[in-house]
């Protein structure tokens, strides 16, 4: 069986040991039969650092931080920003990927997925 | 008679069982045969384009924005020139429509020669703007295929000048609505038919009849191409290729689908689209994927309310269509057989499956949410495969979008979309290298915007600007595309209504980035500046006369009323008055910090990013005068931002305590539904 299975740019999957971890410093994140996010930190970034407005009006050609903020996730061992969800404020986050991962173990060692 | 229940429309994008006479026919079909004469229908279906586009005058027939597509006599979709990939899907509906209540309705009947006309999304359009041209095809009596042309008209005879009526709350205030209707038989057109249209598309009669002549003329040229090759190969060997596409397109499809990770991918998109004012709504999104199958599963999406902007299911469908035609299946033929594989799931009440009476208008603009959120569940379930080059963030698909309405310079009632709006967007994201600037129309891939020059002939406006917007791609290791501004003066006549609608993203991304990528950021703003000094300046030498949107609206670089919005409602402009709007780019893909600081030096040199956005963003050192990079400080300075995440970032559940009590401000909220999950507060009543 192969040991890790890239699932992302930033995350691989380590079948034996069932844990999300990170595809550039190795760090395991979380259980593989959960959500990454929860095992990684979290930033609320105020969207106008990134975009400037071109004027102090409420349309100001940029987005406005009443509407939407974006939630950075990093990998706890390296920083690498492993994914940004535009979310409006207090809006949970999306399970985004929930792999079958006793198919996935499946698949990779030779199986397939039924 | 009633229209199709939405569920029936949905079944319609779905083949027809094939008889087994017809799967022998498609197994006789032999493989050199093959190759040869599907490629015989896609020059067919690229003729019969060029037909239509050179007949036609609206922007959107120029700027490519149209399908011309064949259909088997069962009213399945084979292959189409695009184009529009949704006008592929849709125009299924009313075909078989026609074949289910016409066929045996003596007082119509379906007959060699027959021009039918629809445009109404209860039959299985889109929205009122789009109309289509269908002929059924026939040799030696029977009925073999059926031809279909459809494109965008921009005039469509609601309450507001144009095809999107901001002002429309249900179904009865957004003007012309065909079911599917015979206006030509023995390939005559009917006068009597076109004289009741071009009356009620009155504020632009001559582009509607020309461009309904337009599609009539390619969906004809079809027609006559295909009768020309059943005589040569016979109705039965045209059947089992047709058969054959669709069954290979199902096969190829489930294949591709095996080979991913099973799975549940979600995604989320917010909007602000709603009336000419702003409103959050959400686009909800789960895929289910299983073995060979996909399910796409809407529930968790804003309940509907009382603007314009709602979608059928089937239109959202067809918005789908744009993406899984053009990436993740975009090597198998553009027929039905791709969808078999698929289930949908839109629960009623909500903007994608509203009660009938509902407007639809801006369909297009809610189903941007759909364009959005498809590529985000697709690659995060095609990264670890074959598929990984077409892993892409989403493209822009954010407004707004200039009307010019009025009578032109020569004497014409004109309604016409600006096709340069529509036209330029940044292309997300992908995998391995940037989006592309202004590549096209995330509706219609292919399509390309008008010159100034043309722009200028038709419509009576001298352009300011029309050109790229810096900081509009969404930023990553990969770059989204960048999106565009324009800015109008009426000219040559009194006035003109301009009138914007919207698709989102005035003051809310309608984007997500890609796998740390930043969203394509809400820049679809506009700006009116009413009484300006511009004719005085302009022969003194242009000084203060903006040379860009940056000009016009950060320094006010003219005297002049400014008023900022998102969409503009119709407002009567003369030639003091200035309008200007932007669109947004594409999404990015990856963290910036690991972007090639020599790639983010060309965007410098390019103009495609700021200098602010280079430091700030991307943390990349130069020389602000030569631009010159200065590797080894950027390193520095790109490590330390890594250690300031660490240092910032809390951990997922100490975070989520506090964000979870955070709401945003009721008159935001309006019509979203209930906080957070998007259910129905108060049924919807219309007039």
């Amino acid at each position: 069986m192969t040991r890790k299975v890239q699932i992302t740019e930033y995350l691989d999957i380590d079948l034996e040991r069932e844990m999300w971890c990170c595809n550039r410093c190795g760090r395991e994140l979380i259980s593989a039969r959960t959500s990454y996010k929860q095992g990684c930190l979290v930033y609320e970034r105020e969207p106008r650092d990134i975009y400037n407005p071109l004027v102090d009006e409420a349309f100001s050609f940029a987005p406005n931080p009443d509407w939407l903020r974006y939630l950075e996730f990093y990998c706890p061992g390296c920083g690498t920003m492993i994914e940004v969800e535009a979310l409006p404020p207090g809006h949970p986050t999306t399970y985004d990927i929930e792999l079958d991962v006793d198919a996935l173990k499946r698949k990779c060692s030779g199986g397939g997925q039924e | 008679m009633a229209a199709p229940s939405w569920q029936e429309l949905l079944a319609w994008i779905y083949p027809v069982p094939p008889s087994p006479e017809e799967v022998e026919l498609a197994r006789a079909i032999k493989p050199g045969e093959y190759e040869i004469y599907t490629e015989k229908l896609n020059n067919i279906c690229l003729e019969a384009k060029e037909v239509f586009v050179r007949c036609g005058v609206a922007s959107t027939i120029l700027a490519g924005d149209n399908i011309v597509g064949l259909y088997s006599a069962d009213g399945d979709l084979v292959t189409a020139w695009c184009g529009t990939y949704l006008h592929a899907i849709t125009s299924q509906l009313p075909i078989k429509y026609i074949l289910k209540y016409y066929r045996d309705d003596p007082s119509v009947g379906i007959n060699e020669g027959d021009v039918f006309y629809v445009n109404d999304a209860l039959y299985g359009g889109i929205h009122n703007g789009d109309q289509i041209a269908i002929m059924p095809i026939f040799h030696e009596g029977e009925l073999i295929a059926w031809s279909c042309a459809a494109v965008h008209e921009p005039e469509s005879g609601g309450t507001d000048p144009g095809s999107f009526p901001v002002n429309a709350k249900s179904r009865y205030d957004e003007g012309l609505k065909l079911p599917p209707i015979k206006i030509g038989h023995d390939y005559q057109l009917h006068g009597d038919a076109l004289e009741m249209i071009a009356n009620m598309l009155g504020r632009a009669p001559r582009m509607s009849i020309l461009d309904l002549r337009a599609r009539v003329s390619g969906a004809d040229r079809m027609r006559l191409r295909i009768q020309e090759l059943a005589r040569d190969r016979g109705a039965e060997f045209l059947r089992g290729l047709f058969r054959k596409s669709i069954m290979d397109a199902e096969e190829g499809a489930r294949k591709r689908i095996r080979s991913w990770n099973d799975g549940v991918y979600q995604a989320v998109v917010f909007s602000d689209v709603y009336t000419a004012d702003p409103a959050l709504t959400r686009i909800f999104l789960t895929m289910y994927k299983k073995d060979d199958r996909l399910i796409f599963d809407f529930t968790g999406t804003s309940p509907e309310n009382l603007s314009y902007s709602h979608s059928t299911a089937a239109a959202a469908v067809a918005h789908a269509a744009t993406y899984i035609y053009a990436y993740p299946f975009w090597d198998l033929p553009i027929s039905c057989g791709t969808f078999a594989p698929f289930e949908w799931v839109f629960p009623e009440g909500t903007v994608l499956n509203p009660t009938p009476t509902a407007a639809v208008s801006n369909s297009v603009g809610i189903d941007a949410g759909v364009m959005t959120v498809l590529p985000i569940v697709f690659s995060k379930m095609m990264f670890s495969s074959e598929e990984r080059p077409l892993v892409n963030a989403s493209s822009g698909a954010c407004g707004p979008y200039p009307l010019v309405s009025g009578v032109n310079q020569w004497g014409v009632p004109i309604a016409d979309l600006h096709s340069f709006m529509m036209n330029s967007m940044g292309q997300g994201a992908r995998s391995d290298k940037d989006g592309m600037d202004n590549y096209g129309f995330v509706w219609c891939h292919p399509g390309r915007f008008t010159d100034v020059e043309e722009a200028e002939n038709e419509w009576p406006v001298f352009h300011l600007s029309q050109r790229t917007l810096p900081d509009t791609g969404g930023p990553g290791k990969y770059r989204g595309g960048a999106g565009s501004e324009l800015m109008l003066v009426p000219h040559h006549v009194p006035y003109v209504v301009f009138i914007t609608f919207g698709s989102g993203g005035s003051v809310a991304n309608a984007s997500q980035g890609l796998f740390g990528g930043y969203p394509a950021p809400a820049v679809a703003s506009s700006v009116l500046v009413k009484n300006t000094d511009l004719r005085r300046r302009m022969p003194a030498g242009g000084q203060g006369v903006p040379a860009t949107i940056r000009d016009l609206a950060g320094q006010k670089s003219l005297k002049g009323e400014y008023e900022f919005r998102g969409p503009l409602p119709p407002t009567v402009c003369g030639q003091d008055d200035i309008y200007a709007s932007a669109r947004g780019g594409g999404a990015g893909y990856g963290d910036v910090l690991e972007r090639d600081p020599r790639l983010v030096i060309e965007d410098l040199r390019k103009g495609i990013i700021t200098p602010q956005a280079a430091r700030e963003v991307y943390h990349v050192i130069f020389d602000p005068d030569s631009l010159t990079l200065d590797p080894e400080a950027t390193e520095c300075a790109r490590q330390q931002e890594r250690e300031n995440r660490l240092r910032r970032g809390r951990t997922y559940d100490d975070f989520m305590a506090e964000w979870l009590q955070k709401r945003p401000k009721e008159e935001i909220i309006q019509v979203y539904g209930t906080w957070p999950d998007a259910k129905p507060v108060a049924p919807v009543i219309r007039l």
